[in-house]
């Protein structure tokens, strides 16, 4: 009989769902009745499914038998039937809605069927804490191949040509910021890892750090290669205590196995990593705001005039990437570049994880091709709309991006696209709306969240946000008026030319999309004193 | 280097700021939070300029900006020129009372009677000259407290701090006259400190603070001999040149 | 506690996050310490206490009691667990219980949002939450009962 594995998701959506009580029972039964059965089976903790709302999922390989909604009681009945037994327990596996009847595998629902996973291609099949399950699947190979038979600039050229851009939110080309970065003759050189996650509504950085983080050692490990540099820096927002946990283990171990640290696989070469823990500012998710904080200040972004490739951290050359991105590097290295290429559209290449979450039926992570368009998204891998209610709009982007309409749900996800439609990739928060959202509440929300979190320094961007929150606040409890609408709009452009870093810059952006697609809501608020979706408390302004 | 601003062609160093440029060819650009002395701060956002730098157009913030190659600049575009409307309306939003936002408000024709109110005792706009001069004078007594929309400026827990030293270069390069500096009976009061005022050996006016003479003293590494005030310095410094001269010819 | 790290700038923010777990805030004596050790001005030390959120210069409760209020906890109203708390145990976001039992908190997204509404009590997460269910966990953390 082949040898088991049971993998129990403990990502931290699982582990609120007492996924390490279900854990512990697993293993003490597997010990207990492994003595009667001739079945060698191990149990491994691993990072996140995906499909969290889900959780706990317990996995059974090689069958590929997937259970959700897995509780400690249900431990005895999957060890005796499943594992011994090799008999399905029905009740546990996952309703595909969109099938209409239960699955055996997760592999097989839409949720995970349209998905083309390479950031979070190990997620939720090894054990974060354990560095050699990473290598198991390949790990670290990519990084033994550049070592033994790649240059530095053949790193670059490789990277470059793969056509990747930064899945941090911009889409900034990444192979050119090295290439920038590499030309600048000025010594020591920085390489950052930006993990301070903060959109409302994105946690893929969080998964991959907690359920993959060698991927992003080894990512960055080759960029420091190929662009001279000794120094990393992992800076992980505070909150994430697991992501945080998990790091520090890779990284420990990583060390152990000679991939970091002095003369790195006997090649000479020497790069360390050191994990910087978040203070709690949103602001720091921002890269010169995020330098000063590692540096040892308040969070406030400089101007980028000088862009961080050439003056970074401590005023050297920096190249500074998001979590998603280094996760991205190890494959288009291992696979190379035209692989990389072959995927996606012509100006946004790979993949893109979201996390998909509000309204819909499937929630939690998902990684598909750039170019998928957002209705397959929201309906064929979410599922469509909760309790049949009717679309309205999807969020990307979070605070920075914007909210799309029905009517441009066909166009396909690539940085280029949801720009032109007023919104952002960001850093892939799809937060899907239904009928009983109102659009200026959502509206109102960000900024809401954006006058705390700016760091107030300069007057377009503190003094702006306040004042356009307060004639939002007052649309929203039926006082706003006709010219309220010009002004915002006005205030909106001088916001987003005047502010000095790009949290100010892109805070219009909810403003504005929803002033254009879902004006005739503004009006029913301002005119009718009436909101249509039954959020805002108007009613007691008209009585 | 040449580049163009308003039409006026400039000579430029690479690297050298905007704003600098266009000041020392007589080009207006209005500031809040600059000063010649300090390192550009960026904050006000009045002095926002558009810049055209190889067919590409961008809004920059002239104060920060560093002139790296043949551009042409327009201090006072329709975009521009709306820009720093909101802009000086929000700065009035926020310290309605103030003079000096008042009379760059009138220029730009912001009206007085706009949507929001604010507090008519609020004069600080938050630019940050206050806190960078004590930081670069040495003495760090002050800062920025909190972030966004609730942000001030402050000495730590609203204490008088031992670090201050009443110099009152705070108030000095502050626009818009919102430090509060108190002086009478030969004693200055400053974020909630109160000092002693050291007489002139010349003249007996009350001039400086012990602490902030103590302080250059030290700074300097000698012990500048009289305590004079800026009037009888100069008087004392022309009255030896002309020694010197006296005694040459 | 500060020997822990080398005499350098850069460690002033994990320092000052070490002064807030071993006290539960960041005490004005140890901030005035801090400033003498390492030669940084006490006024850019309170700068930063104030503007990290991680940082507290009052003291905080023993059981941290966090909320999320990212998107898709508000729009699964999270608002809802907030009113249950501020109910059972007296205190609105940012306060503290007389007895320093409870600090209650609002949060940006946790990133758990498929599990929304979410709380966090300490590091334990608690998620797709009802307005019950808090009064039960509360009870566990001798919350509700002793009121």
């Amino acid at each position: 009989m082949m040898s088991k594995t049971v993998y129990v998701c403990c990502g931290t959506g699982c582990l609120a769902n007492n996924s390490m009580e279900v854990y512990k029972e697993l293993k003490r039964l597997i010990e207990k009745y492994e003595v009667d059965a001739e079945v060698k089976t191990t149990v491994k903790a691993t990072g996140c499914n995906g499909l969290c709302e889900k959780g706990p999922l317990v996995k059974i390989q090689p069958d590929d038998i997937c259970y959700r909604k897995v509780k400690a009681k249900d431990a005895e009945e999957i060890v005796t039937k499943t594992l011994l037994n090799g008999e399905i327990i029905d009740r546990l596996l996952i309703f595909d809605i969109t099938k209409g009847k239960k699955v055996t595998s997760h592999r097989d629902t839409d949720f995970y069927k349209s998905q083309k996973k390479i950031a979070l291609r190990n997620i939720g099949e090894i054990d974060p804490a354990n560095i050699d399950d990473y290598i198991e699947r390949g790990g670290y190979e990519a990084l033994r191949k550049m070592l033994s038979q790649m240059a530095p600039e053949e790193v670059i050229s490789e990277i470059e040509k793969s056509g990747l851009r930064g899945r941090g939110g911009g889409g900034f080309p990444t192979g050119r910021k090295w290439r920038q970065c590499d030309s600048i003759d000025s010594y020591p050189k920085y390489i950052i890892c930006n993990g301070d996650e903060g959109d409302p509504g994105a946690f893929m950085d969080r998964s991959i750090m907690e359920g993959d983080p060698n991927t992003v050692i080894e990512g960055m490990t080759i960029c420091a290669y190929s662009i001279k540099s000794n120094n990393g820096f992992i800076y992980i927002r505070d909150e994430y205590s697991l992501a945080l946990k998990n790091m520090d283990a890779a990284i420990r171990q990583a060390k152990e196995r000679g991939f970091l640290g002095k003369n790195i696989m006997g090649s000479g070469f020497d790069f360390d990593i050191q994990i910087v823990r978040g203070g709690g500012a949103f602001v720091c998710g921002e890269s010169t705001a995020l330098m000063q904080s590692i540096e040892g200040n308040v969070g406030e972004p400089r101007a980028k005039y000088i862009h961080s490739v050439e003056k970074g951290l401590w005023g050297q050359p920096t190249v500074l990437n998001n979590v998603e991105t280094w996760a991205n590097v190890p494959e288009i290295i291992f696979k190379g570049s035209e692989w990389f290429n072959s995927i996606g559209t012509d100006t946004s290449k790979g993949t893109k994880v979201f996390s998909l979450v509000g309204k819909v039926k499937n929630t939690g992570l998902v990684e598909i091709p750039m170019g998928t368009t957002l209705r397959e998204l929201v309906f064929k891998i979410g599922g469509g709309i909760i309790g049949n209610k009717k679309f309205k709009a999807v969020q990307s982007g979070g605070p920075s991006g914007g909210c799309i309409p029905e009517s441009l749900l066909d166009l396909p996800v690539d940085f280029d696209t949801l720009k032109k439609a007023g919104s952002m990739m960001g850093s892939g928060g799809i937060i899907v709306m239904d009928e009983r959202t109102c659009m200026v509440d959502v509206a109102r929300y960000y900024l809401d969240f954006l006058s705390e979190e700016s760091c107030g320094k300069c007057v377009a961007c503190r003094e702006g946000i306040k004042r356009m929150l307060e004639i939002l606040t007052d649309i929203c409890s039926g006082k706003g008026t006709v010219e309220d609408l010009v002004l915002l709009e006005d205030l909106c452009h001088t916001v987003g030319e005047a502010s000095l870093c790009g949290l100010g810059k892109t805070a219009p952006n909810p403003v504005l999309t929803t002033l254009k697609y879902f004006r005739d809501e503004y009006l029913a608020h301002i005119n009718e004193k009436r909101c249509p979706a039954g959020v805002c408390p108007i009613k007691e302004v008209r009585a | 280097m040449k580049i163009t601003i308003d039409g006026i062609v400039c000579e430029a160093q690479k690297g050298e700021m905007l704003l600098q440029i266009a000041r020392r060819n007589n080009i207006f650009i209005p500031t809040l939070c600059h000063s010649d002395a300090l390192p550009g701060l960026g904050s006000c956002r009045l002095c926002m300029a558009e810049v055209m730098d190889r067919g590409r157009r961008s809004v920059v913030a002239s104060c920060i900006y560093p002139v790296k190659g043949e551009i042409e600049v327009f201090t006072h575009s329709d975009k521009i020129k709306s820009i720093r409307r909101n802009l000086l309306m929000l700065l009035y939003a926020r310290a309605p009372e103030d003079e000096t936002i008042n009379k760059l408000r009138k220029e730009y024709g912001v009206p007085d009677n706009i949507r929001f109110s604010g507090d008519i005792e609020e004069h600080c706009i938050l630019c940050g000259l206050c806190v960078k001069a004590c930081e670069e004078l040495g003495s760090s007594a002050i800062s920025t407290i909190n972030r966004g929309v609730t942000k001030k400026v402050a000495t730590p827990y609203d204490e008088p701090s031992s670090q201050c030293i009443g110099c009152g270069a705070c108030a000095y390069v502050c626009p818009t006259n919102a430090i509060k500096i108190e002086e009478n009976d030969g004693e200055r009061t400053i974020w909630n400190k109160t000092f002693q005022l050291v007489r002139c050996e010349r003249c007996g006016k009350p001039f400086a603070t012990r602490e902030q003479l103590e302080y250059s003293n030290k700074k300097l590494g000698t012990d500048c001999g009289e305590a004079l005030c800026e009037v009888c310095k100069k008087a004392v410094v022309g009255e030896k040149l002309k020694d010197i001269y006296e005694r040459t010819t | 506690m500060f020997e822990k790290y080398p005499k350098e700038q850069r460690y002033t923010l994990s320092i000052l996050q070490d002064l807030q777990k071993e006290y539960n805030y960041i005490p004005k004596e140890k901030l005035i310490e801090l400033s003498e050790h390492l030669g940084i001005p006490l006024s850019k030390l309170y700068s930063m206490a104030t503007f990290y959120k991680a940082l507290s210069l009052t003291p905080k409760g023993k059981n941290i009691i966090k909320v999320c209020d990212g998107t898709a906890c508000h729009i699964r109203s999270s608002r809802s667990l907030l009113d249950e708390i501020q109910n059972t145990l007296g205190i609105k976001p940012g306060e503290t219980t007389k007895d320093g039992k409870f600090s209650l908190e609002t949060v940006n997204c946790l990133g758990s949002c498929a599990i929304a509404p979410v709380m966090v009590i300490n590091d334990k997460y608690y998620g797709k939450l009802t307005s019950s269910m808090v009064r039960e966990i509360l009870k566990e953390y001798g919350g509700a009962d002793d009121e």
